[in-house]
């Protein structure tokens, strides 16, 4: 009986998760899940519409494809580029220098801007013809274009936002690094271990369930990327569509066109790509993501 | 490892100023822009404003029909309630699915990843309707309540990996001494986890100071709003805006993420300190 | 702080009101009303919510307010919820949507009783009808205007935008205009070839219409290359600003080439005047677009800039349409209001406000006084879909200005996108 009561204990700590579940997200997500098979204006009640929403995204309608096209580039090209970024600065910061706290803010300052309606209008000022970005470009010789204007370089200047908030990230690396025991550091030290050696044998190895977290969730959140692309082109995903993120796609058939039913099939679409792809992640962390044992 | 050579710390810090000038900028240009006649900010591309105004501040803060200081109060109780859900919800459920073993618990990690992966654009409505029901609309309810409902996997996913890491002997031999999952939950891990737990409090913070869509949909009443709405205040993009007066706030309403930031980093800094004393 | 307010005596103490005591009750009729805007269009409205609080005691009026992009979002939502205000702003191009879904109540069994619209012209109510039923009334007259930087035109002798000029004529005195300024990074006006609204003017102006009484596009696919194909030669001459910097405007004010510094010309709405001059320090004025053939009508319309409807779903209907009446029709509400959301429709009212006007407000008035006699009928309504037309508008035209469609294609391609949509709904 007690061995019983042991071998369920753990729900005891999962009870407002499980309220909150069954309460307030099971819910909401079947509904829309339902709605997918739906043609729902949101005013009038919903009209079953069998298959028909899924039939027209994967046969008929284009900008899914350009859509499709631009979330995988920005995934590709940000996760890698602001991991990347915020475990070098998270290494340097971790170095034990002087004025830690004060940098530590000033890298964090971009993140807590969020997705400000400033963003937007800073953004434009930058990556303009005659922005921020040329002045300097120009200094070493270079005449760069219309950046944030152009079709075939708007989606790098919402690549550089979100590398350029890399706080999150940096923040979550720190952490990991400073939860990692001192002694083992001191024991390779005192055994003639040199920094790279201990940077490749041991902290890597031991910080590798903070970068799985980190790879998993920035991956997500790329694939689902909406106010960078919101802000920015105005909700337009423009020019011509190169900004066109998924679910910024998704939101303009929901909200603009009045096309729930339309949106919540697109979601669906997405939740199962998203799942596919982590639990890929999923599947390779046993061969590179060392837990405590 | 502590006498490091004078150049290589200079090199560090060369690097990490030049970079923090690429961060600051933004806020230079908006502090600038606050300091602009509105006629001057989409114009001219100079830092500098050519008359310095500093009437956007006065603008702001009582400009609309509800003084701005209100939505700092309100931002503020929905943000600490959410912080103290947040990490205590998100904890329990943490410490759950990785530390305890009972049957089901990989299901239910699946099903909290899951949750991460819908776009909330979907299920917005649903949810606005569930909470209709309620009567919590225009009340801070519905952004409040499903933070001490671990609603946001994203946090529950980050402490399991923290969690993860804690060496296993010390359950074992807490176990020995007879010690209950709760007083292993209470007294060793929670003490442990002071980095996670303050990164889990600074991101619930500045997330629900920065939320925006969710007050919008569920506050109505300008008495109610927060911050991010009381901002929107100012702009209409198809009729008169005041920009000056929204950089000003925004301007202002930095202040308190900032402060937060920098006083739970030290929680980051202290648990080292904790961790390597227990080890 | 968080007091949900629709308290115990809301709707229901307030419909028991109206049945049972017909006078002034204790109980409070409480009225939501719900608008798009900033400061000054707030400030305005809630006085006048004050005045009629005051007037009537037993209303209380609750006012919610947000932005344009964000307004439309929260009303889909509430709509979902059957939660909208009771009184809510409409703007022509989402009225059909709403109306059409019977989200909106219609308003003809209110004329005449608490609705007044007496100082009404018959188009001025005409604009507010979908499908025959009157869903909406006029909270300002508008049309659509040039925006013009009036000082850069002077500075440099060029003649102003003016009435009746062709559009052949603008584009070549943008074109003077952008030599004679001569500086990187300016031109004379703004591309107008992604703008639903200008290209429902040209088409006018060569008798066609965007849309046809059955739903139909108005026009063809050698239209649209011409329309296109003369946004392009604009380019190609200087009038108008290239593909990259246009591609910065969202249509909004703060991103237009006008307030940005980039261009002398912008294609709006004539309430809008107010919101552009705030942000530019030239002064500015308005002119008509330009005009078709010698001798034609206008290709523009007096259209309500803004207009206050009633949801479907209140259960005040009457309270709300005598508070939407006051808001109209009240010579003292509209000294208040003034022209901040347009030209007021019923004429009492501007009779009553003309003389007080300040500068930009003369200048908005005499422009609708100016076009009246010039501009056509409505059109037919847009069909379902014209929203997502316009959308398509500027993609077309940038894929255009970018160079990767030609002028010919662009026709065709336009059409095709087009008429998918409308079939979609």
């Amino acid at each position: 009986m007690a061995r019983r009561r042991a071998k369920y204990a753990g729900y005891s700590f999962l009870i407002p998760w499980l309220v909150g579940f069954f309460g307030l997200t099971l819910g909401p997500a079947l509904a829309s899940l339902y709605l997918s098979f739906t043609h729902y204006d949101l005013i009038e009640s919903p009209r079953w519409a069998g298959l028909a929403n899924y039939i027209r995204i994967v046969s008929e309608d284009a900008k899914v494809g350009d859509s499709v096209r631009v979330t995988l580039v920005y995934v590709a090209l940000s996760v890698p580029l602001k991991l990347g970024f915020a475990l070098a600065i998270a290494l340097i910061l971790n170095k034990g220098i002087r004025g830690l706290g004060v940098y530590r803010a000033l890298f964090y300052l971009p993140s807590l801007l969020g997705a400000s309606v400033a963003i937007a209008t800073l953004w434009r000022k930058v990556f303009s013809g005659d922005g921020l970005l040329n002045h300097v470009l120009a200094y070493v010789g270079i005449q760069g274009p219309s950046w944030v204007s152009d079709p075939d370089h708007a989606l790098w200047t919402l690549v550089a936002l979100s590398v350029w908030q890399f706080g999150s990230p940096m923040i979550i690396f720190l952490a990991g690094l400073r939860q990692l025991p001192q002694d083992i550091f001191e024991a390779a030290a005192i055994d003639g271990a040199s920094a790279r050696t201990q940077f490749w044998r041991i902290t890597l190895p031991m910080l590798t369930p903070v970068i799985f977290f980190n790879l998993v969730v920035q991956t997500i959140d790329a694939f689902k990327a909406f106010t960078p692309a919101f802000i920015v082109s105005g909700g337009t995903g423009g020019p011509i569509n190169a900004t066109l993120f998924y679910t910024l796609y998704l939101y303009q058939e929901a909200f603009g066109y009045l096309r729930m039913g339309y949106a919540a099939a697109l979601a669906w679409l997405l939740v199962l790509a998203i799942m596919a792809v982590t639990a890929f992640a999923f599947m390779t962390s046993r061969s590179w993501v060392h837990y405590e044992e | 490892m502590r006498n490091r050579p004078l150049s290589r710390s200079l090199l560090y810090h060369a690097v990490l100023c030049g970079a923090s000038l690429v961060m600051l900028y933004p806020l230079l240009w908006m502090f600038a822009s606050s300091l602009k006649p509105n006629s001057e900010i989409f114009s001219s591309v100079a830092l500098r404003p050519e008359h310095l105004d500093l009437s956007a501040y006065t603008r702001g803060w009582t400009g609309l029909q509800i003084q701005f200081g209100h939505f700092f109060v309100n931002s503020l109780v929905i943000s600490v309630l959410s912080v103290i859900g947040n990490v205590l919800s998100c904890s329990l459920t943490a410490y759950a699915v990785s530390r305890l073993v009972f049957p089901g618990r990989k299901l239910c990690f699946s099903l909290m990843l899951g949750t991460l992966m819908i776009p909330y654009q979907v299920t917005l409505i649903p949810q606005y309707i569930l909470f209709l029901h309620f009567e919590w609309v225009n009340t801070i309810m519905p952004l409040v309540v499903p933070k001490f409902l671990a609603a946001d996997a994203f946090f529950i996913f980050l402490l399991t990996q923290f969690f993860r890491g804690l060496p296993r002997e010390l359950d074992e031999a807490a176990v020995m001494d007879g010690c209950s999952p709760w007083r292993i939950y209470w007294n060793i891990i929670l003490p442990l986890s002071l980095p996670a737990l303050g990164t889990a409090a600074i991101f619930t913070f500045i997330f629900t100071w920065d939320d925006f869509f969710g007050p919008l949909v569920y506050l109505t009443d300008m008495e109610n709003f927060t911050v991010q709405l009381g901002l929107r205040g100012f702009l209409d993009s198809s009729g008169q805006s005041d920009w000056g007066a929204m950089f000003a706030m925004a301007v202002l309403t930095l202040a308190p993420v900032l402060a937060f930031f920098l006083f739970f980093q030290r929680t980051l800094i202290q648990g080292i300190a904790t961790t390597g004393m227990k080890r | 702080m968080s007091t949900n307010r629709r308290g115990f005596l809301g709707g229901t103490a307030a419909t028991l009101g109206l049945a049972v005591m017909p006078a002034r009750a204790q109980a409070t009729t409480r009225i939501r009303s719900y608008w798009w805007g900033a400061k000054d269009r707030a400030d305005r409205t809630n006085k006048v919510a004050e005045m009629y609080m005051k007037a009537n005691p037993s209303v209380s009026i609750v006012g919610e307010t947000l932005g344009w992009g964000d307004y439309w979002t929260r009303l889909a939502t509430q709509a979902a919820g059957r939660n909208m205000a009771d009184l809510i702003q409409m703007d022509y191009g989402y009225i059909f949507d709403y109306a059409r879904r019977h989200a909106l109540l219609p308003l003809d069994g209110f004329v005449g009783k608490q609705l007044d619209l007496g100082g009404f012209t018959q188009q001025s109510i005409d604009g507010g009808k979908v499908d025959g039923k009157i869903y909406g009334v006029s909270l300002g007259l508008n049309s659509t205007s040039l925006v013009y930087d009036r000082a850069a035109f002077e500075k440099f002798g060029i003649g102003l935008p003016d009435w009746p000029m062709s559009w052949e004529e603008l584009g070549k005195r943008t074109a003077v205009l952008t030599k004679a300024a001569n500086r990187p990074g300016y031109w004379g006006m703004n591309d107008a070839g992604g703008s639903g609204p200008a290209l429902e003017v040209w088409l006018r102006e060569r008798g066609k219409q965007m849309y046809t009484a059955e739903g139909r596009f108005g026009a063809d696919a050698a239209d649209m290359s011409d329309w296109f194909g003369f946004w392009q030669s604009m380019r190609t001459q200087g009038s108008c600003l290239p593909p990259e910097v246009q591609a910065l405007d969202k249509s909004d004010i703060d991103t237009s080439g006008l307030t940005t510094g980039k261009s002398a010309v912008s294609f709006a709405n004539s309430n809008q005047l107010v919101g552009y001059q705030a942000l530019n320090k030239s002064r500015l004025d308005i002119a008509m677009y330009p005009a078709g053939a010698p001798g034609t009508k206008s290709g523009q319309y007096l259209k309500p800039s803004q207009m206050f409807s009633i949801a479907a779903t209140t259960k005040i209907a009457e309270d709300t349409a005598k508070l939407l009446s006051y808001y109209v029709a009240d010579v003292e509400a509209g000294k208040v209001l003034s022209v901040e959301r347009g030209i007021p429709a019923s004429k009492p009212v501007r009779d009553a406000i003309d003389p007080s006007l300040d500068d930009m407000g003369k200048r908005m008035s005499a422009y609708i006084a100016f076009i009246s006699d010039k501009v056509g009928d409505l059109p037919p309504p847009p069909p379902r879909g014209a929203g997502e037309v316009l959308a398509l508008m500027v993609r077309t035209n940038e894929t255009v200005g970018f160079k990767k469609l030609s002028v010919a294609d662009a026709g065709k391609q336009f059409m095709k996108d087009c008429e998918s949509i409308l079939a979609r709904g």
